[in-house]
């Protein structure tokens, strides 16, 4: 189990140094539809998964508390 | 001679483990001397470029409807109808060239079917769980303000924000403060985050309407609502009921963030968010119906055996994944995918995939799709199927084991000049989508989201 971690830990790691695209190289990385986020007009059908699903976090969006939700 | 081969056999799975070992070490080493290496070189000043230009204003609304025939609020059966409205401003400000000031204030207009009947017998018809009721509670009105202060170092390879959020509704009251910290790093290339947000919520438990006479003080079958209406059904009507003794709610969010361009048209992140909630998580208007009591009823409408129960500690854990990836100059395919486990008992999968389509210069077309599944909570129990000698019981379908479809479609437009405006703000962007969504149950819903971003002259 943890030789995994070590490996993914690894994997992860070497990711950040095989590749390093320049700031003139950034346009398509750059546009807005390739954010790594919900976009903002998203952030109300975030809330209704919130409300009606278990499943919250990890997706930028709120992980719990604020509201009657779970 | 079995015995000599085996040993060679394991002194060679020695020698691979070991050379692997080097192999992983030496990766690590590498790897963050290389960073370490650019992240000295980032920090060297070239050009200090504010982080936002000017003030930005996003308006965002949607219109919510559902519908269902699983109301928790009913014991498991019963209409699930609601309509919800929201209306939010986002106000981002510049206070210089590395601090912002995020205003995030939203207001959200609910009426339920659902809700209505915490009290079903407040109108001239017959009371019915599939009929909403006229009374208080059949809407409800819900306003959030957020602030958020983030602050960039010189060379924009730190960022550090704070956060503060008030929101209130009838029966619910939060307050939230958070804080996050980010870092760039191998020419920005590579992002790493952590945040943690606590939020400290107190209900104003109201209960179904039947049961309040059996709370602390009450009447009991005296009540008025027994003497003037008729029980049928079970007549000794004696419901198992206890207002919560406490009705606070902590919640504590710690979130781990890594991001990567993994080429110039592809990046992706992983997230991984660890939330604990204490205090009163049930919701206390919600009814149970048990297997092992008699029913009454007045009208067609079941009297509740009890309101749900359950533990009052909660730990969540969700990590998910985005691959975003940039095909060409018209499509872009947006990937998410995420695993959630609980000690509840609920283990869930989410994946989602967006494909923006620029049709032309100015528009872009949104349509996604996006599954979900999840386990039920070992504390659920369909309609009927509690028994009163459980120590926690919930007919909340949102806790059962389901899976869902959502499919969507959406435009945007945008003028990257913000020429139309409306006062000092320049239009720059609007974005119009639709999102169906069906379970495998009753449960189906559909929302309309529009986003309306404005820079300032």
């Amino acid at each position: 189990m943890i030789k995994r971690v070590l490996i993914v830990i690894a994997i992860a790691c070497f990711c950040t140094n095989c590749v390093v695209v320049k700031e003139y190289e950034k346009v398509n990385i750059n546009d807005p539809d390739m954010a790594l986020a919900e976009k903002k007009c998203d952030r109300n059908l975030t809330t209704a998964h919130s409300y009606r699903e278990a499943a919250v976090g990890a997706n930028g969006g709120k992980t719990g508390g604020g509201c009657g939700c779970n | 001679m079995q015995t000599e081969e085996k040993l060679v056999e394991a002194a060679a799975v020695t020698k691979i483990t070991y050379q692997l070992k080097k192999i992983i070490l030496f990766l690590c080493v590498f790897t963050l001397a290389k960073a370490y290496s650019q992240t000295n070189q980032d920090s060297t000043k070239v050009y200090k470029k504010r982080v936002l230009e000017t003030t930005e204003v996003d308006f965002l609304t949607s219109y919510y409807s559902q519908d269902g025939d699983n109301a928790a609020v009913s014991g498991g059966l019963g209409t699930e109808e609601l309509t919800d409205f929201t209306g939010t401003f986002v106000v981002s400000i510049p206070l210089n060239d590395d601090d912002v000031l995020t205003i995030d204030a939203g207001v959200s207009a609910y009426s339920s079917a659902s809700s209505s009947n915490i009290d079903p017998f407040d109108s001239d018809k017959p009371a019915d769980p599939f009929v909403a009721s006229s009374g208080a509670s059949a809407s409800d009105l819900w306003a959030n303000l957020t602030g958020i202060y983030s602050h960039s170092s010189d060379d924009r390879n730190d960022i550090w924000s704070a956060k503060l959020s008030i929101s209130s509704e009838y029966d619910y009251f939060s307050v939230g403060v958070g804080g996050s910290y980010t870092k760039l790093f191998n020419e920005k290339n590579t992002e790493i985050s952590v945040n943690g947000n606590i939020y400290i919520d107190t209900w104003n438990a109201i209960y179904p309407i039947e049961l309040r006479p059996f709370g602390e003080g009450g009447n009991g079958l005296n009540n008025p609502l027994f003497t003037q209406n008729t029980i049928t059904g079970n007549t000794n009507y004696n419901p198992r009921f206890k207002e919560f003794d406490s009705e606070g709610r902590n919640s504590y969010a710690l979130g781990f963030g890594f991001s990567q361009i993994l080429h110039k048209n592809v990046q992706g992140s992983l997230a991984l968010d660890f939330v604990q909630q204490d205090g009163l998580l049930s919701t206390p208007f919600q009814r149970v119906y048990f297997g092992d009591v008699a029913d009454s009823f007045i009208d067609n409408f079941q009297l509740a055996d009890a309101v749900e129960r359950l533990p009052d500690s909660r730990f969540k854990v969700a990590a998910g994944g985005r691959l975003n990836w940039y095909l060409n100059d018209i499509v872009t395919i947006r990937t998410f995918y995420r695993y959630y486990f609980d000690d509840w008992g609920i283990t869930s999968h989410t994946a989602s995939v967006e494909i923006p389509i620029k049709i032309i210069d100015k528009f872009t077309l949104y349509p996604s799709y996006r599954y979900y599944t999840q386990t039920a909570a070992d504390h659920f129990r369909p309609y009927e199927e509690a028994l009163s000698t459980d120590q926690f019981y919930t007919s909340d379908y949102d806790l059962s084991e389901y899976s869902a479809n959502q499919f969507g479609f959406g435009i945007s437009y945008t003028d990257i000049f913000a020429k139309a405006h409306i006062w000092k703000l320049g239009l720059k962007r609007i974005d119009l989508k639709f999102y169906k969504y069906d379970r495998d149950t009753t449960f189906s819903s559909s929302i309309i989201t529009a986003g309306f971003k404005f820079v300032m002259d």
